[in-house]
């Protein structure tokens, strides 16, 4: 399409040169061949030249120049498809995909046909998920460029991704149909198993297996056509055909689970039968080394036959010094399982320790033979939360081979179960101690250490096995590392260095974000490759990225945190960090502080040498790659500004938000958004988390807490207005079937009356409800008898921490008494260690003044622990 | 231990592991790499609640120097409480098999740090890699890596002498009655 202002030839030579250069990135040259026109004074207002500069000023990281550019050069030419494509480019540079769709259209207008710009407007549409638009652009392609496979393949995956199977059948026919195999040829397998794809998610089951009764010769992908045909066999009703090929998939691979329990549904196995066993006793004869033929049928063998094969089991096991408990760990569901292994495993240790046998027939046993007999049992009492006698066994472990390893690292465990993080931290630096060989056993201790809220220490640990020349913390950074984030914000947050928190919250999202990103080159990239059926599958993944537990979780965090800043925001002479200290001495906070200066000269320090080094390197790229920058520059994290931040709640919907979708069925989601909407008032966005968390977890304890704050604060609202009025009326009565706070609080308790946080959530109602049951009320959260359920120490916690809130009124008698209480049961546990006590009661008065007749909502201390699974 | 391919959901959940597991990390699009680019080749071992606890990542060779076919290792790790269950001799097996099947590897090769005593012996002893060279400051930090190689042709009688359904000549000859009872 010709410019409104065509340039002569010697200056359009020099403009193409500009383009040339952007291609190669060489930049500075570019710059220099658009002066040579600009400084004509003829052209000095040369749209596309100026756009050309912006564009390559871009890539110089000079972004509010080339805005500069590239606007005043659209402004000069606006029918000039270049000057709207650069535009579009520029903005897409900096992520703005939904500008740049806009500016790719606008380009198109006057030059519709222009591959390159229709090409960047497909990607850009599939990557913002714009199927119907990405759907006509891909027409345009097809019809522009029809001996393409990337114009089929592309026009195609658009009707399968709006499940238009028909249409996209129809379409990968037609290609198929021109295309000529060669011998061996992967490529056109995997289009293949792309279309046998498309038929299945389509239905059509029996067009799936003609296709591969027709192609199966030139499918290379072997597995994938046994596992499918299985899976189409039992669909077809045809059950003993999948039967058959299953049991060849096991043969092939008889560790896949899978494929043992397709056998039996197909085969209609089921209990402890004869016919059942055959199979394993068949896999095994054959794969004499296979170890899921023999795992799996103790799952359902009882009696007898599983006292019998558990005894070779375990012994075959312990001789080879196998990690045994891992592998039958699914067994311990079972009690009358677990008494059987008990009452073997202590027989072995028995005649071991006498006779060097396991038992009195058999042979004399090498000695590590009870090394690892003892090892097991610590395990296994460490699982059934038998702390003493974990210690035990283990102990006898270390005593019998001082220097392995996995005994200091099974002894830590069992002092983190205990709830001595102290202690386990000191264990598991042993252990690391002897091989800092292992990384496994390196981000252990770390992950110890930041359960410890020993931050620097941890990175200090990890910086062992972090690259050189870039602090620890950075490292794991860019290189992604979710676990350790995820930790460092757990213990800032324990800390009440929320601002820090805040900031491993954010490099978590933005993590997130940048794997979205990612995508991006492999729109095209895979359509070349033809790995079709993966490439869906990776849309599919993105789609649903956020709802990975590694976001959930900080997601859960970073609300929380906000909702804390909404409740009491920093004064101005807040230190991020310094607001713990009501529950610390004095002679602690000192030391504390000390500490604190230290690691900030430290961190200074460290800081000084890393951006001397930064600087360096940046130098370098600069003299490599002519500076390009990839990405648009991200703003920097900044704890303090983090934790000062306007607009909190805002903040925390922002992190919430992907999970209502994603984790719809996570309780804990929809209680954290009902905090922020009824402290923003929101009455229909307060009722639609109180629909959700009903579909979620109804009976959660902490929803509990919002379905009665809702029914009181709707009374409470007095008349409303329409149409909300008759909304929230027919709501409600869903919801509450006319009950009354009471009425609710009573059933719960009486239908959760074995479960311990249950009995902290409603008798936390029942005081709420009315003061008077104040005794009552305290007795229910604080009993401790041994057919309750769910009696832990994160519990305890929280019920001591709920006493001492205030949330059943004033009671420092009772959490003292309750806290000596949980001392007896959790002797090792340093929360409810005596000499601490002092504290508590200190803690107690300082925030005991909370006027007792508004419910405030689950408090702000909500843990949600999950344990992050580490080696 | 379960054992199967990794799917694209499984990736992050392998960086995961690596992360914990080993000194040689990526970012994610570098999994995905893989993934897209080889999706039969990658295997992940995985625990009763779905944890990876141990993964290959692997893929194919793009331009091989020696114009031979071959696979390569590019990550093997498996999680410390769950080593000698015979894991990574499991996962190399179910990978190498995928790529005599999907892209005719001759052989798989891998670099291993000169100083890791514990992976070579896990290399030469059990999975019988041989040195092939030595690649001076191969790593980042300037350590030597050895260049190891397995010969794949084991597997490739394995896939042309399984006579079962599994095999590479088609499913459907020795099945032709399926055609009759339609």
């Amino acid at each position: 399409m010709p410019s409104k202002n065509p340039l002569p030839p010697k200056e359009n030579a020099f403009f193409k040169r500009i383009l040339k250069c952007y291609e190669q990135k060489q930049y500075k040259n570019g710059l220099k061949f658009a002066k040579q026109i600009l400084a004509n004074p003829k052209f000095s207002e040369h749209g596309e030249t100026m756009a050309m500069k912006g564009l390559t000023l871009n890539c110089l990281g000079k972004k509010e120049e080339a805005y500069d550019f590239v606007r005043r050069g659209l402004r000069n030419d606006l029918t000039s498809h270049v000057c709207w494509h650069v535009y579009g480019l520029l903005q897409r540079s900096d992520r703005k995909y939904d500008e740049a769709i806009k500016c790719y259209r606008n380009a198109l207008k006057w030059d519709k046909d222009n591959l390159q710009i229709l090409r960047d407007l497909s990607l850009l549409q599939i990557q913002m998920r714009d199927i119907e638009g990405y759907r006509e652009t891909r027409y345009q392609l097809l019809a522009l460029r029809p001996g393409q496979r990337a114009s089929w393949i592309g026009y195609a995956m658009a009707y399968h991704l709006l499940k238009d199977y028909d249409m996209c059948l129809k379409i990968l026919e037609e290609f198929r149909k021109t295309q000529t195999p060669k011998s061996f040829d992967y490529e056109h397998s995997e289009l293949l198993l792309y279309q046998n794809m498309v038929m299945q998610e389509a239905g059509m089951y029996q067009e799936a297996m003609e296709h591969f009764r027709t192609y199966d010769k030139q499918i290379v992908d072997k597995l994938y056509i046994q596992e499918t045909l299985a899976s189409l066999y039992l669909q077809l009703g045809q059950p003993e055909k999948a039967a058959e090929i299953n049991k060849a998939l096991i043969s092939r691979n008889p560790e896949n689970w899978s494929y043992y329990q397709k056998y039996e549904k197909a085969m209609g196995l089921e209990g402890e039968s004869e016919e059942r066993l055959k199979l394993y006793t068949e896999i095994l004869e054959k794969h004499p080394r296979a170890s899921m033929p023999k795992c799996l049928p103790l799952t359902f063998v009882t009696g007898d036959v599983f006292h019998k094969s558990i005894d070779e089991f375990l012994k075959k096991a312990l001789r080879k010094g196998q990690y045994l408990f891992v592998s039958i760990k699914s067994i311990y569901k079972d009690p009358s399982k677990v008494k059987i292994i008990e009452d073997l495993v202590l027989s072995y240790v028995k005649n071991l320790k006498e006779e060097g046998k396991f038992d009195s027939n058999g042979e004399v046993e090498s000695v590590t033979v009870l090394l690892w007999t003892y090892y097991f049992l610590a395990q296994h009492f460490d699982h059934l939360n038998n702390i003493e006698k974990a210690l035990e066994y283990i102990n006898l472990g270390i005593e019998h081979t001082p220097l392995l390893i996995e005994l200091y690292v099974l002894k830590a465990k069992i002092y983190k179960h205990a709830g001595d993080t102290g202690k386990a931290v000191e264990m598991m630096d042993e252990a690391q101690s002897l091989d800092t060989a292992d990384r496994c056993i390196n981000s252990k201790c770390a992950k110890y250490m930041l359960r410890a809220n020993q931050i620097q220490e941890a990175a200090d640990m990890c910086s062992k096995f972090t690259r050189e020349g870039i602090s620890a913390v950075e490292n794991l950074n860019e290189m992604q590392c979710m676990w350790f984030q995820t930790e460092c914000a757990f213990a800032y947050k324990r800390l009440g260095k929320w601002g820090e928190a805040l900031k491993k919250c954010h490099e978590i999202d933005r993590h997130f974000t940048e794997i979205i990103e990612d995508q991006f080159d492999f729109h095209t990239y895979c359509m070349r490759k033809m790995t079709l059926r993966s490439y869906v599958g990776l849309l599919r993944l993105e789609d649903s990225l956020r709802g990975h537990a590694f976001f959930s979780r900080i997601a859960l965090l970073a609300a929380e945190i906000y909702l804390h800043l909404h409740d009491h925001p920093l004064t101005e002479g807040d230190n991020d960090g310094d607001l713990n200290s009501e529950n610390l001495t004095p002679s602690e906070l000192k030391k504390i502080k000390r500490k604190q200066r230290k690691a900030q000269k430290k961190a200074e320090l460290e800081r000084e040498k890393q951006k001397a080094e930064q600087e360096k390197r940046d130098q370098n790229k600069n003299k490599t790659t002519d500076g390009e920058l990839d990405g648009p520059k991200e703003e920097e994290l900044v704890p303090d500004k983090l934790a000062r931040v306007e607009d909190p709640l805002e903040q925390a919907i922002y992190f919430l938000k992907p999970l209502q979708n994603l984790s719809a069925n996570c309780v804990d989601v929809h209680v954290k958004a009902y905090e922020i909407y009824s402290r923003k008032g929101k009455l229909l966005l307060m009722l639609q988390s109180i629909k959700r968390g009903v579909a979620a977890d109804r009976f959660d304890p902490h929803f509990h807490i919002c379905l009665i704050h809702f029914l009181q604060y709707v009374k409470g609202k007095g008349e409303l207005v329409e149409p909300t009025k008759t909304v929230i009326e027919q709501e409600m009565k869903k919801i509450y079937e006319g009950k009354t706070a009471l009425q609710l609080n009573t059933d719960f308790l009486s239908r959760n009356m074995n479960s311990l946080p249950h009995r902290l959530a409603g008798a936390r109602m029942m005081y709420n409800l009315d003061n008077s049951r104040q005794k009552e009320a305290i007795s229910i959260a604080t009993t401790l008898e041994s057919d309750i359920k769910g009696v832990t120490i994160k519990n305890c916690v929280d019920v001591l921490e709920s006493l001492g809130r205030g949330d059943v009124g004033q009671c420092e008698q009772e959490a003292s008494d309750y806290q000596s209480q949980c001392y007896r049961r959790f002797p090792l546990a340093t929360a409810f260690c005596p000499h601490m006590q002092t504290q508590a009661s200190e803690k107690e008065e300082s925030s005991s003044g909370n006027p007792s007749n508004e419910i405030l909502v689950n408090g702000s201390s909500a843990k949600h622990e999950v344990e992050l699974d580490v080696c | 231990m379960n054992i199967r391919c990794a799917t694209p959901n499984d990736l992050m959940n392998m960086q995961h592991c690596n992360l914990l597991c080993l000194p040689e990390n990526y970012q994610m699009k570098y999994y995905f790499y893989h993934g897209l680019s080889w999706p039969q080749l990658s295997y992940v071992a995985e625990d009763q609640s779905g944890t990876i606890v141990g993964y290959v990542l692997a893929k194919m060779e793009e331009d091989p120097e020696d114009s031979v076919p071959h696979g390569h290792i590019t990550s093997l790790a498996v999680k410390r409480s769950h080593r000698r269950l015979g894991l990574a001799q499991k996962l190399m097996d179910q990978a190498s098999r995928a790529m005599v099947e999907n892209f005719k590897a001759q052989y798989v090769s891998l670099h291993v740090r000169k100083s890791n005593r514990a992976a070579l012996h896990l290399y030469t002893e059990t999975l019988k890699f041989s040195i092939s060279e030595i690649e001076p400051k191969y790593y980042a930090d300037g350590e030597d890596a050895y260049a190891m190689r397995r010969d794949l042709s084991e597997f490739k009688e394995k896939c042309d002498s399984d006579g079962d359904i599994s095999a590479t000549k088609g499913f459907f000859e020795a099945r032709e009655p399926v055609k009759q009872e339609q």
